[in-house]
């Protein structure tokens, strides 16, 4: 069983490894067969282990005298996150084959290697931190990721674009700083990096390596006060910021929470009531955020802050006891994670055609392009969950989840009525961008648009059905 | 006892003589003064080796004598007389200040020294505290000189300093120490005098103020 | 006796080389063919002497003039396999350099005499038993390693080597001083102490010092090796002298020389803990190292020169390794040791890639550098891994130190310094990812030729960026049973058990496991997750 997850992440570094010293034709094709061999090993582990043919387990792969230092965690979680983390990868190698091209309206390019290698070693480097069993194997994992995201953000090398990645890659560094001192923490109270080892630790310890954990992936999650990168990683080519917000840097803040929830057994409250408030703080002011933007990807942007919100209260929730909100949160990574691709891939297929994706001008896509009009339209209505949509699923869960433990702490209720506002509030905007840029006749961007690449259509035809059919995915998954 | 209070005495002169060497007007009447505080300190050596029995200290001043009192002063005489840079202002303290300042490095080495407990220096405690007072004179020397081949002077007393310590502390250390030391600092002053007449050659100066190419 | 014939090497190729470009100089490859068997002969022996050390313990030599124990052994090993390795590169850098007219061929023969002599005064340094001769050996990699930096005689390097000169022989004066005090302190004991010059001698005789003496000792001996080592504020002659010289000497500078003197203050902290305890050295360790670290970190921020940003990394990393040395302790010590070495391999491969901007652009201004991947791919690769991994990112090696050193100071309770040093290094990854983005990536300027230096010069570079990589996913077992021995020795002296290293968390009561999460079961919630005694091998039946 490990041994495909590991062959996924080594596949994926190997190729990364192997594609600057490759001609530049061959890049493509490298990354693209790289990340195919990946998903199908993930997808062979997913299947295997959902069919009850296998269990969970955790290998020790490296360790230093007695400590261990790496190993792969294979459970329900991270067979789950990873089939979604490496599915979208590949999707967008698939998709970006297309995108990269002197055909795009808005960034002709040619593809350079660089792109493929860092989103390959990205896809690996995601796999590896979902499938780590050690908390040094996240930090590594972590920081690779930083780079990664570094290296793709300022693909297009326009100062802005080198500023941005800069700022994603040490806003995030920043952060991780937490996830070093949780690290030196659990080594010095338990011997080793096994994140297992949490549930052994002191309260006070406990306390202090949750709290790190929590700072850095509010860090990778854009979360206050650490939100400042995200909407600037917008330079980067448009499939890579889809994998940003969908499938890989974000949600590894997310997920080393929700993992150090589900490893820590009894946590002490303070870290659920801290973690919810700021959780619903970021989602307010995510959604005050939302009303002033014009551009596209700025606009998901903020959607993605606040949908990791929602997944953060989740995990807080969960740490107060709810074992329904730990199910609601994973579930919302998984569906988040397809709704959001395709969003962004539709932003993408919006700028590849149309030159542009500024929403003023976009008007009447169905007529010109239905195949990205109803896109548009499953993507808002995943993301700002309504049945029978992915989002609809995942939120109603955590919903529950939250006025179950309520019962106990009062401060959670207001939270709850806050989010379900902000939900609302948001189906009405996005609601209002769609009634916008649908249907109707088409501006003069839209109707002298260039045809669609077949590999985009198909990845965004892949993506409308998994945002239908996911929650129902996660849903059996979970129980 | 007679010759302890000589080894102090002369320790004292040290101070005197080193001070001339640094607020000496000329670079090239520094070099002769550096030979006469050398001769002291050989001077020091030799008194310290008929009081202590220590008969590597007659070694000790055989090659201090070879190297301080002749070569260093030869080599700077040498170098000072080649390279003349009338542009290069005179530094230092002015003869007050540096008798002030003298006065008072002396006294807080005194203190430092004070404390240490050691029965072999009871008596030798002036001349120790001379010694460390005598390396950090040397190290305001280099500080305060603007006169680049001035500030290798300053090296030679600091260098001073420290090997009168060691005489004092032990006088029965082997030859080959000492040697290697000496041997040090005659190649780190030449090396010294190598680079400074590469920089009056390519700068056309011995003002260490005038050497501002890198910063920061 | 791989030690006895190691010393002669290169002092004999120095000789060699200095003495014929005095009379006639030789041709261009003879002049190479001496350097290359100096260099591979050094590395074959330091070498040999390390793996003896490793399987039988320290050897000494020349009655007890040489003594070479595991921690000697450590920074042996990295001078003989850095030295190996800019020498080889040097051999690429000052062909383009003669072909460009920097140097002619008399400059090249002293060049080549003065690393070889360069060499020679740093094995001394690290195999010398006699404190005395330490000392002299310091001072002579000064003096040997002056022309270096002077070599091409433009006012700016003149300049260089003579604040280097003056800084440095005054600041190894004060070494000297320190080291007087402690010989003369043990020698003038009354119990009448054979050899009291000799550093095996004197670590079973640390009791005799005088308390007073051997702290004033130290302070002088941090100030003077402090001062060789780079430590703020005694630093003043680094960036000047590592930016000013040849790049493989500025590599060899940086990654080695540091060491050396970082080595002597080492062999003295051992000497005063065991006399007066290790809360006074250690004081001052970590304090130097922690200004040195905040001082440089900002310096790093504001450099528009590539070598005098990879200078002042110089600073900043001392500075770490001081801070893990303060920290003291098994894992300290552990961290200090090993970024010893990391930092030595990251920092010769960045100074090589300076190196390889420098045959290129002619000119180390980042304002003027431009490009660099494209110009030079693989050159750029490499500075972009090696400043990357220097900037302390996985997976490269120095990721683990710094790692290990967050954890020493956590564990002595050092939480909110090292929550500070860390935000200090992420100020230095700043800088470094700056560079990136302003000169390695971007267009290039259509005024330098596209093409890469030769392989000869990349070689080495890759060499150690593999080196880099595998001592960053897993230090190799030699290396890391080296790096125990030695950390052995420095703790021998703070009553632990010289042998048997203990670390913090060995004291930790047995560790509870949680199951790893399976969520298809009905009981599935966080705090549902029964704590279990498990072993590696977690295992659940999922239903």
């Amino acid at each position: 069983m490990d041994k495909l997850a590991l062959a996924a992440i080594l596949v994926s570094f190997i190729g990364a490894g192997v594609i600057p010293l490759l001609p530049q034709k061959a890049a493509k094709w490298v990354c693209q067969a790289g990340a195919a061999i990946a998903f199908l090993f993930v997808l062979i582990l997913t299947v295997r282990f959902g069919t009850g043919g296998t269990h969970a387990t955790t290998t020790t792969l490296l360790s230093v005298g007695d400590i261990q230092v790496f190993g792969l965690t294979v459970d329900s979680l991270s067979v789950l996150i990873g089939f979604a983390v490496v599915f979208i990868g590949f999707l967008i190698t698939v998709y970006s084959g297309a995108y990269l091209n002197a055909g795009n309206r808005e960034h002709p390019d040619s593809g350079r290697r660089r792109y493929y290698a860092f989103l390959l070693a990205f896809i690996g480097a995601m796999a590896g931190l979902v499938f780590s069993s050690t908390i040094i194997g996240q930090l590594v994992f972590f920081e690779i990721t930083g780079a990664c995201s570094w290296g793709l953000i300022g693909y297009y090398e326009k100062p802005r674009a080198l500023r941005s990645a800069m700022k994603a890659l040490l806003v995030t560094h920043l952060a991780s700083i937490g996830l070093y001192v949780a690290a030196a923490y659990l080594l010095l109270g338990t011997g080793s990096f096994a994140l297992a080892g949490m549930a052994g630790l002191g309260d006070t310890a406990k306390v202090i390596v949750l709290f790190g954990i929590l700072i850095a992936a509010w860090g990778k999650s854009a979360q206050l006060p650490f939100h400042v990168w995200l909407p600037d990683a917008m330079e980067a080519p448009t499939p890579i910021s889809a994998y940003l917000h969908a499938a890989s840097m974000v949600k590894v803040g997310v997920y080393i929470f929700a993992r150090a929830i589900a490893s820590s057994g009894e946590v002490p409250p303070v870290v659920g009531i801290v973690g919810a408030t700021m959780a619903v703080v970021t989602l307010i002011y995510g959604f005050v955020m939302y009303l002033p933007q014009k551009d596209l990807k700025r606009l998901l942007a903020y959607s993605t802050i606040t949908q990791l919100s929602y997944i953060f209260l989740a995990l807080s929730l969960a740490s107060l006891g709810s074992e329904l909100a730990f199910k609601g949160a994973i579930a919302h990574i998984f569906n988040h994670a397809f709704a959001k691709t395709l969003f962004f891939l539709v932003a993408g297929a919006l700028s590849y055609t149309c030159g542009t994706r500024m929403l003023p001008s976009l008007r009447g896509i169905m007529k010109r392009m239905p195949l990205v009009g109803i896109a548009f339209c499953v993507a808002a209505l995943a993301i700002t969950g309504v049945p029978p949509f992915n989002g609809f699923f995942s939120k109603f869960v955590i919903f529950a989840g939250g006025f179950e433990v309520s019962g106990q702490h009062l401060l959670i209720l207001p939270l709850i009525v806050l989010a379900m506002i902000e939900s609302i509030g948001s189906f009405a905007w996005f609601l209002r961008w769609v009634g916008f840029s649908v249907p109707g006749p088409s501006s003069t961007e839209v109707a002298t648009a260039a045809p669609l690449p077949v590999a985009m259509q198909v990845v965004l035809v892949t993506l409308v059905i998994m945002s239908v059919c996911s929650s129902f995915i996660a849903a059996s998954w979970l129980g | 006892m007679h010759g302890i209070q000589l080894v102090n005495a002369l320790a004292g002169l040290l101070v005197i003589t080193s001070l001339l060497v640094i607020e000496a007007k000329k670079p090239a009447t520094s070099a002769i003064l550096y030979a006469l505080q050398s001769s002291v300190l050989v001077l020091v050596f030799l008194a310290l080796a008929a009081t202590t029995r220590a008969h590597e200290l007659y070694v000790w001043s055989g090659t201090a004598f070879v190297t301080k009192v002749v070569l260093v002063p030869v080599i700077m005489y040498r170098a000072l007389g080649s390279l003349h840079d009338p542009a290069t202002p005179e530094g230092g303290l002015g003869a007050t200040r540096a008798l002030l300042l003298a006065a008072a490095v002396v006294v807080l080495s005194f203190l430092a020294v004070s404390s240490v407990q050691l029965p072999a220096i009871a008596e030798l405690k002036p001349a120790l505290a001379i010694s460390l007072a005598h390396f950090f004179l040397g190290l305001t020397c280099i500080v305060t000189q603007r006169n680049i081949l001035k500030q290798i002077f300053g090296y030679c007393l600091m260098e001073n300093g420290s090997h009168l310590t060691l005489a004092l502390m032990a006088p029965k250390a082997p030859e080959i120490v000492e040697i290697g030391i000496a041997t040090d600092a005659i190649f780190a002053v030449i090396i010294m005098v190598v680079i400074g007449t590469r920089i009056f050659r390519t700068l056309g100066t011995l003002d260490s103020r005038q050497l501002t190419e890198l910063k920061g | 006796m791989a030690l006895l014939t190691l010393l002669p090497v290169p002092l004999i190729a120095a000789l060699v080389q200095l003495t014929a470009c005095h009379f006639r100089p030789l041709s261009r490859r003879t002049v190479e063919a001496v350097h290359l068997a100096s260099i591979a002969l050094v590395l074959v022996l330091s070498l040999l002497t390390v793996r003896g050390v490793a399987v039988h313990g320290p050897v000494t030599a020349l009655g007890h003039w040489l003594h070479v124990d595991a921690l000697g052994a450590v920074f042996l090993a990295l001078i003989g396999v850095v030295g190996f390795l800019t020498g080889l590169y040097s051999i690429a850098y000052m062909r383009h350099d003669l072909a460009h007219g920097e140097v002619d061929d008399r400059k090249l023969g002293v060049y080549y005499g003065f690393f070889s002599l360069f060499l020679f005064t740093m094995l001394l340094v690290v195999t010398a038993n006699n404190i005395i001769m330490m000392w002299v050996a310091v001072e002579a990699t000064t003096l040997g390693s002056a022309f270096l930096v002077a070599l091409y005689g433009k006012r700016s390097s003149l300049e260089a080597a003579w604040k280097y000169l003056v800084i440095c022989t005054v600041g190894v004066a004060f070494g000297l001083y320190g080291t007087v005090l402690v010989y003369a302190n043990v020698a003038a004991a009354p119990v009448g102490i054979e050899g009291a010059a000799f550093w095996t001698v004197l670590l079973q005789h640390a009791d005799v010092l005088d308390p007073t003496l051997a702290k004033i000792a130290f302070v002088f001996v941090l100030v003077g090796f402090g001062t060789k080592a780079g430590l703020f504020p005694m630093h003043a002659w680094l960036p000047d002298a590592h930016s000013e010289a040849p790049s493989p000497t500025s590599a060899l500078l940086s990654a080695v020389l540091l060491n050396c003197a970082l080595f002597i203050v080492i062999r003295f902290d051992i000497l005063v803990s065991k006399a007066v305890g290790p809360a006074f050295p250690h004081m001052l360790l970590l304090g130097l190292g922690v200004l040195s670290l905040a001082v440089a970190a900002l310096f790093v921020v504001v450099q528009r020169d590539l070598k005098r940003l990879l200078a002042y990394s110089s600073v900043e990393n001392m500075g770490l390794i001081a801070i893990a040395l303060g920290i003291g302790g098994p894992l300290g010590v552990m961290a200090a040791l090993l970024h010893t070495v990391n930092h030595s391999l990251a920092k010769a491969l960045l100074f090589c890639g300076s190196g390889n901007i420098l045959m290129k652009y002619g000119t180390r201004d980042l304002d003027t550098v431009k490009g660099v991947l494209r110009v030079a791919p693989v050159s750029g690769v490499l500075l972009m891994a090696g400043a990357l991994a220097l900037g302390g990112m996985p997976p490269f090696n120095v990721f683990v130190s710094e790692f290990l050193t967050v954890t020493a100071g956590i564990d002595a309770g050092y939480g909110w310094l090292m929550i500070v040093c860390l935000v200090l290094l992420t100020v230095v990854l700043a800088a470094f990812v700056r560079m990136i983005a302003g000169s390695i990536l971007g267009a290039s300027p259509p005024t330098v030729a596209k093409g890469d230096v030769g392989p000869l010069a990349l070689a080495p570079m890759a060499v150690l960026l593999v080196m880099m990589l595998i001592m960053g996913v897993r230090v190799p077992a030699p290396v890391a049973g080296l790096l125990r021995e030695a950390s052995a020795i420095v703790l021998a002296t703070e009553g632990s058990d010289a042998l048997a290293l203990r670390m913090p968390w060995q004291n930790a009561t047995t560790v509870t496991l949680a199951e790893p999460v399976d969520a298809g079961r009905p009981t599935c919630s966080p705090n549902a997750l029964r704590r279990t005694e498990i072993e590696d091998h977690a295992c659940s039946n999922r239903y």
